[in-house]
């Protein structure tokens, strides 16, 4: 008898409310579970930051798929000023986006219903690059559960974002032959309390100093860390600043499973990529058991 | 892999040139000439220099001419990586 095909993930968009602050655009991937299993987790992207976003959405609405064929619930989120959410850019505030993600995680977990053991799964945050630092918004929420970490590509010090956001303008200028200066010029107008406009983002001083300021560092909070990144080589390990912060994390007492993947940098690539083994590797660890951090750094290529 | 051959790597991965950059030459020109390098690509490039290279670029370190050819971005990399 030939089995079954398994069942397509569906995918839901709907608007989640945020009162005064209007709705954020999310997109709900639910589980797809074999009669009377039990939903391995569930897992909330927190996005990467402007114009990355907008390079990744294929990469995240494949990923998101493919976890919710594995059993894990999906939800990713459009912050406050992005994509089709309320709000331009320009009224985007760092704090505004925490409160964004504490929104998302509690809707996750109105729902999140209790496996075998009458516990429920582990809440997973997916952060893609600058979306990494973001997750601390969620580490003093009071959740009954196991909270862990999917990083793809994590940037863990918001003063690197911003710089290479601000260097969009000073590449414009570079193309157009014009004089050096801009950041400097970029730091003062921000100082004065006015926002900039970079690469057709409206930057306000509320986001800029949120943003410089965020950090990702090891949290007792968080039990699990996955941490992938990619390189267009077969044969790369970890950059250096990701082998230290595995090691802190590790010292925090955290199980860490850390890769490079051999892929594109989709976020940042002229056309639109995909990175599957970026994907596959995801999906090794959100249905890892036991064995999570038995190996710790591997290269996973052809 | 040399540092040119890991250039034109970084090259190919940052401007989606799916291979093309693997025949580049030193006297191949760059900015202007390659419709791909817009300013998005050449702060996709800096950021993925500083990273697979592990060095750190100083905005008032680089202007147009950095980015003229293959050869003149390799000896930026080389003048970064022997400092």
């Amino acid at each position: 008898m030939a089995a079954a095909a398994p069942p397509t993930p569906s995918s839901t968009p709907f608007f989640l409310d945020d009162g005064a602050g209007g709705q954020r655009l999310c997109v709900h991937y639910p589980a797809v579970l074999a009669a009377a299993a039990a939903p391995r987790g569930q897992i909330l992207l927190l996005p990467p930051f402007a114009e990355e976003m907008n390079k990744s959405r294929r990469m995240i609405a494949l990923a998101a798929r493919a976890f919710a064929a594995a059993g894990v619930e999906v939800l990713t989120i459009d912050l406050l000023g992005c994509g089709d959410s309320s709000g331009d850019f320009g009224d985007a505030a760092w704090t505004r986006w925490s409160d964004d993600v504490r929104l998302a995680v509690g809707w996750l977990d109105a729902r999140a219903l209790p496996g075998t053991d009458g516990a429920k799964p582990p809440l997973w945050l997916w952060g893609l690059r600058a979306g990494a630092l973001l997750a601390p918004a969620a580490f003093d929420l009071a959740l009954d559960r196991p909270l862990h970490l999917l990083l793809w590509q994590p940037v863990t010090a918001g003063k690197l974002q911003l710089q290479q956001f601000m260097r969009l303008r000073v590449a414009a200028d570079l193309i157009g032959g014009q004089a050096k200066g801009a950041v400097q010029a970029m730091r003062d107008q921000l100082a004065r309390g006015e926002p900039v406009e970079i690469a057709g983002y409206l930057l306000a001083p509320a986001l800029a100093e949120g943003l410089e300021s965020a950090q990702l560092k090891p949290s007792p909070r968080v039990r699990r860390v996955a941490w992938l990144e990619l390189s267009p080589r077969e044969d790369a390990t970890l950059t250096p600043a990701a082998t230290m912060a595995v090691e802190a994390w590790t010292a925090q007492g955290a199980e860490v499973r850390a890769a490079v993947c051999q892929g594109p940098s989709f976020w940042a690539a002229t056309e639109i990529e995909e990175a599957p083994r970026l994907i596959e590797a995801s999906l090794a660890a959100l249905t890892a058991d036991a064995d999570f951090a038995t190996r710790p750094v591997e290269a996973v290529s052809a | 892999m040399n540092t040119q051959q890991h250039l034109l790597a970084i090259l190919d991965d940052v401007l989606s040139l799916e291979g093309r950059a693997k025949d580049f030459t030193v006297d191949t020109a760059l900015l202007g000439a390659i419709p791909e390098l817009d300013s998005m690509a050449v702060v996709s490039l800096i950021t993925a220099l500083e990273e697979q290279f592990g060095f750190v670029v100083d905005d008032d370190e680089i202007d147009g001419a950095t980015f003229a050819t293959v050869g003149a971005l390799l000896d930026f990399v080389n003048g970064k990586l022997a400092a």
